[in-house]
């Protein structure tokens, strides 16, 4: 077996996203003497946490509080979210987003110099922090450019993880295979803290961009760590049709209309649920709302199937240019749509996992030393369905928390036994190579992953039913099987793309599995798991998280209670 | 698939364990009339040759990955319409940047250049969180908003000649982003950047071609940046002369 | 393929680990789209060169005398002079065009508390001085002024 190169740092953090950055100043401004690793698959502004466009929520104007923000956090979850977990986020929000603010984030502004909010779904009050409409870009590039100032993180640009490795029941390290060399380096660390985002590219349509494979829930995953929640997916009711490019929830947020073939307001004119609230009603809802509009026959014909209408005509040019600027770019570009005189075409579109690895208030799993944050992690803050803005809060709350218990945790550790941890590296190695432009039974790649995705749009989408999901759950079973006998053809050690993309298909078919089978056992409807045959909320049976633990005889689904606060479940209307 | 028009793709390819230089390889490939470049090169990678290597990831024009050039031009290729170009595409990896593989470009230099212009808001003394927000007006945000914008593409680098020429040249986006923050107004750097801006990666260098502003996806002008930081760096070295260091703000 | 540029351009500190190809310059620099304009308005440099030594030469003729300075001026007043001149006129309309056009945009947005004006008042004011000034100089050498 071959020797890799081993490297040695205290803290890893996996994924250079808004939660990885967060994590990584985290961790080096609460301990002077830690050495941090940021190893991620892309070069850090590449993370997908740049395409985030509407806002980032917290507590600002005197007409809010805590309390409230908290209450329609928890409303949004569907009384899934953990409250414990909630009031920390709610508490933090404001200081998370003030001290990014010190590190130079272009917040929008009002007149008299304070930090402009703008109206989200779900929240009773404004309390949305945005950067004209790239918040997630500016929110991105702040923490990179910031990040900068500290040596003591130390960056491996397109390192693709692609094991952990433990030793004595702890997390030692990961094995990394560097995209432009070929090889598989040991990276020992004494905590290791997954911000890999969430894996939305097991959908055929998404908003996600193609790095979005769920790597890190899987990596955890693998070594026994349960997935939480997994059967919710949030599906975003405005994605442009064909590309599943996101069409941010503040066109609503800034008194956008959505109207079906009629031109009518059908969130206004009939009961979706969403009350008063119309277009600034849950994600979950909305999304509901236009899949029954089209199953009546008021959707609106398009060359990508039906969809509805987003009409910002009413807005006015001065408004759609200062407070949507990218919205209108993005409507031009890839829609032929210009908003301030046309209709855009919308149809929900996979955006979000609420579930992800299974951690606490820390960020800790069951695994020692191993943390997650941000999207790949379920603490839970968003139970059943995600309020908008709340989740890039979420990295830097959860990111920030993670980064700390990790150096702490570091500090109080120990390394492992060396030999047996770069052997496990070293097996990666060869694992690899054998991988790279191998002939096998000539399945291709890409037909695997078009028919996963096709498995999951039928079995997990907005509407689920039993037998849908039980045929969705053998067919990611048989892919899985199937995925043993892909054939590649780039046999390059420099740079190769296809054995990256065979290993976030691996990647992506686990995390798939745990989609289905979780929604398979939820027997109710809750938040973005709804169900045909199960439409009411059952707060008796199912008023729990779902675990997923993998198993070579198939996923093992157990539970987990949810921690109830100040506010006990009840019928959730707007 | 089949009854739609093909339009021939030749790609540059280049793998450094077996080819001595880079060379081309065409590809026929059927294109929808709303395919963006990046959807034919996809196409090509699925199902002609998984052999072929690029960058991308968002799709959507924000994440700066996918830059290269076509038929000659600078390009986001997730950006630019197949339907605009004609029957034969070249699409080869971005100028002035040394070759990774295939269409994947070394991007270790622009970093070093960009870390140089300390792209953070540097202030005397750090404002407490309890604090609160700085207080800053939608005028003083418009000063430097649309430096900001910088998606880190790459694009005016490919498209500059200085680049082309002097290595050292800090380039468009770096000296954007310093500019961008030396005009942010809690920002309290400039005269530090300033002295960068007139050392070894002089901004000086730049001769007034405006390609990069050109061919810019976000508009983000940096050759006003660029310009406005020589104006910038010479009012700070003439009131240098006159005043001690100390006696400016 | 386009013609190499500088070995090192782009190039990091230290060499990454794979071997990689050289960089190659834009594919239409120097003569191809708007590099065409940007190329010509760095060439005039080559006219403005052959002006200073012309110049240089005409103060050198001053010290020789009233008819050497006689000679020099029939002498400019040759075709290929006058061809040289009227390229060096065109030349610097180029260049004074081009290069006012960029001003508005090299104003930083404030010069400590003062704000610049805005774009078309700098274009107006950079186009009076200009005509002024060369009004001025008209005037000077033909004998108007200072006759």
């Amino acid at each position: 077996m071959s020797v890799v190169e081993t490297l040695q740092h205290d803290v890893l953090i996996v994924g250079g996203g808004a939660a990885g950055l967060r994590a990584a100043i985290a961790a080096v401004e609460a301990d002077p003497e830690a050495s941090v690793a940021l190893v991620s698959k892309v070069y850090p502004m590449r993370s997908h946490t740049v395409s985030a466009e509407g806002g980032a929520a917290a507590v600002a104007r005197d007409d809010d509080t805590l309390e409230m923000h908290g209450f329609d956090t928890v409303k949004g979850s569907d009384f899934l979210g953990d409250q414990d977990v909630i009031q920390y986020f709610v508490e933090q929000a404001p200081r998370e987003l003030t001290r990014l603010e010190h590190w130079g984030c272009p917040w929008s502004r009002n007149e008299d110099g304070t930090v402009a909010t703008r109206a989200f779904g779900g929240m009773t009050t404004k309390r949305t922090w945005y950067a004209a409409d790239k918040v997630g870009f500016h929110m991105l590039h702040s923490l990179f450019q910031h990040s900068l100032r500290f040596d003591r993180i130390v960056r491996y640009d397109e390192q693709f993880v692609t094991r952990l490795l433990v030793d004595e029941g702890q997390v030692r390290g990961v094995a990394a295979l560097d995209v432009r060399e070929g090889v598989v380096r040991c990276i020992r660390g004494r905590s290791v803290v997954l911000c890999t985002g969430g894996g939305g590219k097991i959908f055929p349509f998404t908003t996600n961009g193609n790095i979005k494979t769920g790597d890190g829930m899987a990596l955890a995953y693998r070594i026994g760590v349960p997935l939480k929640d997994m059967e919710f997916v949030q599906y975003h009711p405005t994605g442009l049709p064909g590309t599943g490019i996101l069409i941010t929830e503040a066109t609503r947020g800034e008194g956008g209309h959505v109207k079906n073939v009629d031109g009518e307001r059908f969130l206004v004119t009939r009961d979706y649920g969403v009350g008063s609230k119309a277009e600034l009603g849950p994600r979950d809802m909305i999304s509901r709302a236009i899949v029954q509009e089209i199953e009546a026959g008021r959707g609106v014909d398009g060359a990508y199937g039906e969809h509805a209408h987003l009409d910002l005509t009413h807005l006015g040019e001065e408004k759609i240019d200062s407070r949507l600027p990218m919205v209108r770019e993005l409507c031009k570009i890839y829609a032929g749509v210009d908003p301030v005189y046309e209709p855009i075409p919308i149809r929900p579109v996979v955006h979000y996992m609420m579930g992800g690895v299974d951690v606490d208030i820390e960020g800790a799993t069951l695994v020692s030393g191993l943390f997650a944050a941000g999207e790949t992690a379920c603490v839970s803050l968003n139970g059943a369905n995600r309020l908008g803005s709340n989740s890039l809060t979420e990295c830097l709350v959860f990111g920030a928390r993670s980064g700390e218990a990790a150096v702490a945790f570091a500090r109080g550790s120990n390394d492992g036994a060396a030999q047996r941890i770069d052997e496990q590296a070293a097996a990666e190695q060869a694992r690899i190579d054998a991988l790279r432009g191998r002939k096998r039974g000539g399945e291709k790649l890409a037909t695997l992953r078009n028919e996963m995705q096709g498995a999951m749009e039928r079995g997990c989408g907005v509407y689920r039913e039993a037998a849908s999901m039980q045929q969705t759950c053998r067919e990611i079973a048989e892919l899985q099987a199937r995925f043993a006998e892909v054939s590649l053809e780039d046999t390059s050690r420099v740079f190769n793309t296809e054995v990256v993309a065979a290993l976030e298909l691996a990647n992506m078919l686990d995390v798939a599995e745990t989609v289905a089978n979780a929604a398979a056992r939820r027997n109710e409807s809750r938040g973005a798991h709804t169900r045909r045959d199960a439409t009411a909320r059952d707060d008796v049976n199912f008023l729990h998280h779902s675990l997923c633990y993998r198993d070579d005889a198939g996923p093992r689904l157990e539970t987990k209670p949810v921690t109830l606060g100040r506010w006990e479940p009840e019928e959730r209307k707007y | 698939m089949s009854d739609l028009p093909k339009k021939t793709f030749v790609v540059t390819r280049f793998d450094p364990d077996q080819d001595e230089a880079p060379r081309t390889e065409r590809y026929e490939v059927p294109c929808h009339p709303d395919w963006k470049v990046l959807d034919a090169l996809n196409y090509i990678k699925d199902e002609i040759d998984g052999t072929l290597s690029h960058r991308w990831s968002c799709r959507m024009a924000v994440c700066g990955s996918c830059g290269m050039q076509v038929n000659g031009e600078p390009s986001l290729t997730c950006k630019q319409p197949v339907s605009e170009l004609p029957d034969t595409v070249e699409v080869a990896p971005l100028a002035n940047f040394p070759v990774i593989r295939d269409l994947v470009v070394e991007l270790e230099g622009f970093l070093e250049k960009l870390k140089q212009v300390k792209p953070w808001i540097i202030r005397a003394k750090e404002k407490a969180v309890e604090e609160g927000t700085h207080s800053q007006s939608p005028a003083e945000h418009a000063e430097f908003k649309q430096f900001s914008m910088c998606i880190n593409c790459m694009l005016c680098y490919a498209a500059c000649p200085v680049v082309a020429n002097e290595p050292e040249f800090l380039g468009p986006a770096a000296i954007a982003l310093g500019h961008r923050y030396s005009t942010d107004s809690r920002d309290e750097g400039a005269a530090e950047r300033n002295e960068i801006f007139r050392g070894e990666g002089t901004v000086f260098s730049c001769s007034y071609a405006n390609e990069c502003s050109e061919v810019c996806p976000k508009h983000v002008d940096p050759a006003a940046a660029v310009n406005q930081a020589k104006f910038n760096a010479v009012i700070d070295w003439a009131t240098g002369l006159v005043l001690p260091r100390g006696g400016r703000e | 393929m386009a013609r190499p540029a500088h070995p090192e351009a782009m190039a990091p500190a230290k060499p990454g680990r794979t071997r990689t190809a050289p960089p190659h310059r834009p594919p239409k620099f120097p003569m191809q789209g708007r590099y065409r304009a940007y190329t010509l308005f760095d060439a005039t440099g080559a006219v403005y060169l052959l002006m200073g030594f012309g110049v240089l030469h005409a103060v050198r003729t001053l010290g020789d005398g009233e008819v050497a300075w006689q000679a020099l001026l029939s002498g400019w007043a040759a075709p290929l002079y006058v061809a040289f001149h009227l390229l060096a006129l065109v030349s610097v309309l180029f260049v004074g065009v081009r290069f006012f056009r960029l001003f508005p945009k090299a104003q930083p947005p404030r010069i400590g508390p003062a704000k610049p004006p805005p774009g078309p008042v700098i274009l107006g004011m950079l186009y009076a001085v200009w005509i002024g000034v060369t009004a001025l100089f008209v005037g000077i050498l033909s004998g108007g002024i200072f006759g």
